[in-house]
């Protein structure tokens, strides 16, 4: 093996400076997009959360942690966060729950059978979020199929949508497929043999699971549970409409403080925070994984 | 081939989850068949009405056009400029490239409502909210790091030897680069290029707070529409899209399928 | 500037050939490690030389740099009487054959051996003589049509060598071209390299860290170790003269033993003594390859033809029949020797512990001055 790259192009007669010439001029146009849509925006963001919201929408520059106080005195918001948090924490358990089982079965199988499979993980994410909340909104209707099965068997029949629980319910399917790519990113680590010897030394399935199996794939729910919190904290189509305008989390708070009360430092700041829960969930899962490792 | 380790149980409750995985997207489809006013599952009539409607709605029509055109100058551009882009990056190795691919990567790591919003911001001082051009580089925000992510590992994974050879067969530079770094790349160009027109068409978030009144693509068209209204529309235009969707992946799954040949 | 410089045209190396192919002080380094160290080295027009060396000894990227692959950093690199130092890989005229074939994926066996020529601009007719031509001078004209992962590893290995001679390069390079092949493949792909170099009578260079190869096909070895030069010789010059201990112990097997030289011819290697050619003196380190030893039965009378002859006893420590050979390991004064015999129908010594002497003649006894 060659340990040093060498560039195909015949560097040897071609001055330093002409190269990199080259290679800014091939780089602008990125770094160009990357500066209008990205950096700009992002710390002029940050810049507005400083700034005074006035009445009709319009903004003051000044420098003012108003917008940041008064986000934690005012009991709406506090409520919100915390709500934003638990849902969140909500979704990311319950589509452990689901996914696990779906990424050990995929992660034993083989061949044709294992690319079909992976076909079906991957095959929602390429369709819409707004199609498959649609999806859900038909199913989990009052008149619906899932709340008439209910009825049927004469249980008092829940309301699943424009609720929590509706939305939970939709997000947890929505990550689904993340949290199982996650998961079998994981297994890597999951050699087939191992539960064979496990099971060959007298362990029966339960314990092998508990003590051999689960311990292993640790790593990959960490990162699961990481990209779905991550996701459900700033997912905002599917609680939208499946909330029905009438659950409020950080992301739709965003969005309606941004395009209806037209208060963008409320809502630069309502962005930063979510930033800064990204923030601390990377944080506590480094901490998680160093724990595990 | 199945395995022989799972029990009975195990694989009900695995079909079961996959049920569930899938039934919102399956779902669509009877329901776009439905002839009923509005959205009920199961419908307790048949009928092509929602497709008829769909032709005569001139508002999703010229959205799905929009979002057609979009798809399209953002794919082209997103590879035009990532390609020569992931080409410094990978092979040049001078300006911190580690550093560079972070940066242009980073948009991913945001949440769109976030970037939406910034972009947003920014977007009103110079009055491209409501412009095509303004979408557009609110598309290629997110569609360049995949783009330049895609290109740059098959890039990466590109046996160096092959150009070397070329180029002691007296292959100039930029010979060698279109007639074999090019072509050997080309499974990964396929692959970008279907991502990028996908991430474009089904862009919601960003898009929300880019478009206006007169301009608007056919995922924000169809979430104002669910948001709205609760009738069978929305599953007929769903139908439609998962089709084109299947169109993409095939299209794909021939030509990578081909180019993986050419990979021993 | 230490080293000679002497230029073009005219030079020539000792046996009067021209010389086709000159390094002067090359050197390259990556910031503090030096990869080549002031590399002079001089290949005659028609010879095959070989670059052998343990990995990282500076062989490959002696040849990169060669082909313009990798810049110098130092030094010179002349052919014929033009320095193309400087000159960019596409100009230099040099076939080289990759260690990992580097064809073409997307095209096929034809176009792969056209590239080189479509890249010089050649009439398309010629083309197609040429390429037929070189795809006949490997045997694989039957295969023109196909994709190189239609080819098994010997053939694609052929269609690099083709694409490589087609352009009718000034110098061939070859990159452990053999090292991805079974052993059976290589023997056979051994031949065919050196059958095809003689008869075009082109220069060629073959970096390889096999001895075997080295020593078999090439017209001459050298041997590099640490981005330097330890020895330029014939193969026969390589093997049987070795210039340093690195050299006698990389190419070849050779049984090592230090000890002290007396100044008389003699060596002292702890309670043992043995005769050795020339008087060198001090420390010393003495080597004997084993097939030039022999075992004999303690306290067999045994000559060597008359000739003076070295004499240690020991004990037989273990036997390893390995086909046409016999290894045995013998346990002399707590040192251990390696003697190989050839094997006759698997007879010989056999009980481990059994009471033996190793022989050998003085004059196949190397000695190797160890610095303080």
């Amino acid at each position: 093996m060659m340990t040093i790259t060498v560039p195909t192009a015949p560097t040897v007669s071609r001055p330093a400076l002409g190269r990199t010439g080259t290679a800014a001029a091939l780089l602008l146009p990125i770094a160009l997009i990357n500066a209008i849509g990205f950096i700009l925006p992002v710390l002029n963001l940050l810049r507005m959360s400083f700034n005074e919201a006035l009445a009709g929408g319009g903004v003051r520059e000044t420098f003012t942690l108003a917008n940041w106080t008064g986000l934690f005195g005012d009991s709406f918001y506090v409520e919100l966060i915390i709500n934003s948090i638990t849902v969140s924490l909500s979704i990311t358990i319950a589509t452990l729950i689901v996914s696990y089982p779906i990424a050990l079965y995929l992660h034993r199988s083989t061949g044709r059978w294992r690319t079909f499979l992976t076909v079906l993980v991957i095959s929602p994410l390429l369709t819409s979020a707004v199609v498959r909340t649609y999806g859900w909104i038909a199913l989990l209707a009052d008149q619906g199929p899932i709340v008439s099965a209910i009825a049927a068997l004469g249980i008092a029949p829940p309301r699943l949508m424009f609720n929590t629980t509706g939305v939970i319910i939709g997000l947890t399917e929505i990550l689904m497929p993340y949290m199982i790519l996650s998961l079998l990113a994981g297994f890597g680590r999951l050699d087939p043999r191992v539960e064979e010897a496990a099971m060959s030394l007298g362990a029966p399935p339960a314990k092998t699971f508990w003590r051999v199996i689960l311990p292993l794939t640790l790593p990959g729910i960490a990162l699961g549970c990481l990209l779905c919190f991550v996701l459900a904290v700033s997912s905002f189509i599917t609680p939208k409409l499946l909330g029905g305008g009438r659950i409020f989390l950080l992301a739709t708070e965003i969005y309606d403080q941004a395009i209806v009360t037209l208060n963008w430092p409320l809502a630069a700041t309502l962005s930063m925070l979510v930033l800064i829960i990204f923030g601390a969930a990377l944080a506590a899962y480094a901490r998680v994984l160093r724990a595990i490792e | 081939m199945e395995d022989t380790n799972t029990s009975a149980p195990m694989k009900l409750l695995v079909a079961i989850l996959f049920l569930f995985l899938l039934a919102p997207v399956i779902l669509v489809v009877p329901l776009s068949f439905s002839g009923e006013q509005i959205l009920s599952f199961p419908p307790e009539s048949w009928s092509l009405r929602w497709y008829a409607a769909l032709a005569d709605n001139p508002k999703m029509i010229s959205a799905f056009w929009t979002s057609l055109t979009l798809g399209v100058i953002v794919t082209a551009i997103s590879l035009a400029v990532a390609i020569p882009a992931a080409y410094v990056i990978v092979r040049m190795r001078t300006l911190g490239s580690t550093f560079l691919y972070n940066l242009f990567t980073a948009p991913l790591l945001l949440p769109t409502i976030v970037l939406g919003l910034a972009i947003l911001i920014i977007f009103a001082s110079v009055g491209f909210l409501g412009t095509f051009t303004g979408i557009v580089i609110g598309h290629l925000v997110i569609t360049l790091p995949y783009a330049l992510r895609v290109i740059a590992t098959t890039l990466g994974n590109l046996n160096l030897a092959c150009e070397e050879a070329a180029s002691t067969l007296g292959g100039r530079p930029l010979t060698v680069f279109h007639r074999v770094t090019l072509p050997m790349m080309a499974p990964g160009i396929v692959a970008a290029t279907a991502l990028c027109f996908l991430v474009s068409f089904d862009e919601v978030v960003i898009t929300l707070f880019l478009t206006g009144p007169r301009l608007t693509t056919l995922p924000v068209e169809l979430f104002h529409h669910v948001e709205s209204r609760a009738d069978p529309l929305v599953a007929s235009v769903s139908v439609l899209l998962i089709l084109l969707t299947l169109a993409v992946v095939m299209i794909v799954d021939r030509t990578i399928g081909l180019s993986k040949t050419f990979v021993k | 500037m230490m080293h000679q410089t002497v230029l073009c045209g005219s030079a020539t190396v000792s046996d009067g050939r021209d010389v086709h192919l000159r390094l002067d002080g090359l050197t390259k380094r990556y910031g503090e490690s030096v990869a080549v160290a002031a590399l002079d080295l001089a290949v005659p027009k028609g010879e095959l030389v070989a670059l052998l060396g343990p990995s990282g000894c500076g062989k490959t990227t002696t040849l990169r740099m060669v082909a313009g692959l990798i810049k110098p950093t130092n030094g010179r690199i002349v052919v014929g009487s033009n320095d193309i130092t400087i000159m960019p890989t596409y100009r230099r005229d040099m076939g080289l054959v990759f260690q990992s074939y580097a064809l073409f994926p997307h095209m096929s066996v034809a176009k792969n051996v056209a590239f080189g020529l479509e890249m010089r601009s050649v009439p398309k007719p010629e083309i197609e003589r040429r390429v037929k031509e070189a795809l006949g001078m490997v045997r694989l004209e039957a295969l023109a049509e196909r994709k190189p992962r239609e080819l098994s590893g010997g053939q694609q290995q052929r269609v690099a060598l083709a694409r490589a001679l087609v352009i009718r390069p000034s110098i061939l390079l070859l990159d452990e071209p053999l090292s991805n092949l079974d052993a059976k493949l290589r023997d056979e792909m051994r031949n065919e390299i050196r059958d095809i170099q003689q008869s075009l009578g082109i220069t060629a260079v073959f970096v390889t860290h096999d001895q075997v190869e080295a020593l078999s096909m090439c017209d001459k070895v050298v041997v590099m170790q640490g981005g330097k030069l330890e020895q330029v010789g014939t193969p026969v010059d390589v093997y049987e003269h070795p210039a340093s201990p690195f050299v006698a112990s990389f190419v070849g097997r050779t049984n090592r033993l230090k000890g002290t030289a007396q100044g008389d011819g003699s060596v002292t290697i702890g309670a043992m003594k043995v005769l050795v050619p020339g008087r060198p003196g001090g420390k010393v380190e003495i080597m004997v390859r084993p097939h030039r030893m022999k075992l004999v039965e303690e306290g067999s009378v045994e000559d060597v033809a008359g000739q003076e002859v070295n004499r240690l006893a020991g004990h037989l420590k273990r036997v390893t029949f390995v086909g046409d050979l016999l290894q045995y390991s013998v346990d002399v004064g707590g040192a251990e020797i390696v003697v190989e015999a050839a094997s006759d129908h698997g007879r010989g010594f056999r009980i481990v512990g059994t009471p033996v002497a190793v022989l050998w003649r003085v004059e196949d006894t190397m000695v190797f001055g160890r610095g303080a």
